[in-house]
């Protein structure tokens, strides 16, 4: 083997990776088609449904037994975290107000001052 | 005795090549220096520190609503930021942050009309400039794209110029199309069900458009490049880092993204409407450049060319480039053949 790379042609090493290689590139083409057809499209959408059902039942069986056992659940921190998220919200807006108000009455300040 | 040192070798090598991946989370990731400058819910707007800053328009990068922001700062010599701050450009940049529960309710409303809008605004108060660049990838593009086609009261009129990366606005020839376009595909239902979709399962979509090649190619070519004693732990294992971080897609936004993109092409039809206002591409006047990638699987070319047709931009440039939907403007040979031209691009239209 060595002799025969040392003539300067490919060994059976490089080719038997090229002959690898060239496998897992049909490989990969026919994979990627496969993924591109409509009814793969069709058994994924319904996988996903499922898990999302069946995270959602989890979801919320945990949340009543919390619920049950006076603790509060992921739904009711959730719910706080909301609440809080739309006071955030509120404070941004009133923020950005008397940040333009300021900025008017400086403006009026350097005119009069100007004047 | 080549086979035989291989053999010989292979305990090693496998050593090592299980070190890289069990340490990939050690990876240092958005490693320039930055102050956090605004914060609303979960997005956070960052400033990075220079003391090179010679051009006066700021750039506002703004990445998509999937993986992380650090992608345009990924490693010291890798970075797009570092790169930008060198050339001299006060660098601004918004982070989603990590979408929860709370967040279900967040559509592309909020995102165009409130965070990208206010982070706006925010990147001007603190740079003291009266315009800016905004620069989006990939979804970031596609909100960036949408807030300057905003009907309204003229606040785009602050972006002066606008960059495009790998953008995609009508994705209906995708394979994407082909999984989620159809009737049969309920993503309101779906985001109902999650409420925000969890960040692992878009990366196993992304990952399933090419699933050899993500699935085993990668790994295997790893191992390869291990045995050959060519591997860089340090381009790899940041790059890898930033594939596994994935947050959570709020399910409003994402089933509003499903039916934007993937079912009516809207967008690019100009029936796209946030809050009562019309979202219309032709309202683009900005300086305007678009980078395309020839192998972009994720958003492919075909999905972003109807942008030339809509733009009423005089000033438009089309760089398109050999190269995927992240490696062309992450991948280690952007420094050398991508970033320069953005450079360059940017320095033509950032002086006053």
């Amino acid at each position: 083997v060595l002799s025969v790379a040392d003539n300067g042609k490919p060994t059976g090493e490089d080719q038997l990776r090229a002959l690898y290689e060239q496998a897992e590139s049909a490989t990969a083409q026919a994979m990627e088609d496969v993924v591109a057809k409509r009814s793969f499209g069709r058994m994924l959408a319904m996988a996903t449904e499922n898990v999302a059902a069946l995270t959602r039942m989890t979801a919320d069986l945990a949340d009543l037994t919390l619920r049950n056992l006076r603790i509060a659940s992921r739904a009711d921190i959730t719910r706080l975290a909301r609440a809080l998220g739309r006071t955030e919200d509120k404070l941004e807006r009133v923020l950005q107000e008397i940040e333009s108000l300021r900025d008017e009455l400086a403006a009026e300040r350097s005119k009069s001052g100007a004047r | 005795v080549n086979v035989l040192v291989r053999i010989a070798r292979a305990p090693l090598d496998a050593l090592e090549l299980a070190n890289i991946l069990l340490t990939t989370d050690d990876a240092v990731l958005g490693a320039t220096p930055r102050d956090a400058v605004w914060t609303h819910r979960a997005t956070t707007l960052y400033r990075y520190r220079s003391s090179l800053r010679e051009h006066p328009i700021p750039l506002l990068l703004v990445f998509a609503l999937i993986n992380r922001p650090e992608i345009f700062d990924l490693r010291p010599g890798g970075s797009l930021v570092e790169f930008l701050i060198e050339e001299g450009f006060d660098v601004f940049l918004v982070d989603w942050g990590y979408p929860d529960e709370e967040d279900a309710d967040m559509g592309l409303d909020d995102y165009v009309c409130d965070e990208l809008h206010w982070a706006i605004r925010e990147t001007l108060r603190c740079s003291g400039a009266d315009e800016l660049t905004l620069v989006g990838w990939c979804i970031g593009a596609t909100l960036c794209a949408m807030y300057c086609g905003l009907d309204g009261d003229g606040e785009q009129t602050a972006v002066r110029n606008l960059m495009l990366l790998t953008m995609p606005i009508d994705g209906r020839s995708s394979t994407y199309a082909s999984w989620v376009g159809s009737p049969a595909f309920d993503a309101e239902r779906i985001a109902e069900q999650f409420r925000v979709l969890p960040g692992g399962m878009v990366d196993i979509a992304n990952k399933l458009l090419k699933p050899v090649t993500n699935f085993w190619t990668s790994y295997r070519r790893l191992g390869q490049s291990v045995a050959d004693g060519s591997a860089r732990r340090d381009v790899y294992q940041p790059m890898a880092r930033w594939i596994a971080d994935n947050p959570n897609f709020p399910g409003r936004a994402w089933a509003e993204w499903i039916a934007l993109m993937y079912r009516d092409g809207a967008l690019a039809d100009g029936r796209t409407r946030l809050r009562g206002r019309s979202v219309d591409l032709r309202r683009i006047e900005q300086n305007l450049l678009v980078v395309t990638a020839a192998a972009d699987h994720i958003a492919p070319r075909e999905g972003t060319m109807p942008i030339f047709e809509l733009v009423a931009s005089h000033d438009v440039t089309h760089f398109d480039r050999a190269g995927g939907h992240i490696g062309l403007i992450a991948g280690s040979a952007a420094r050398r053949e991508l970033w320069p031209d953005i450079a360059a691009w940017l320095v033509e239209r950032s002086h006053e």
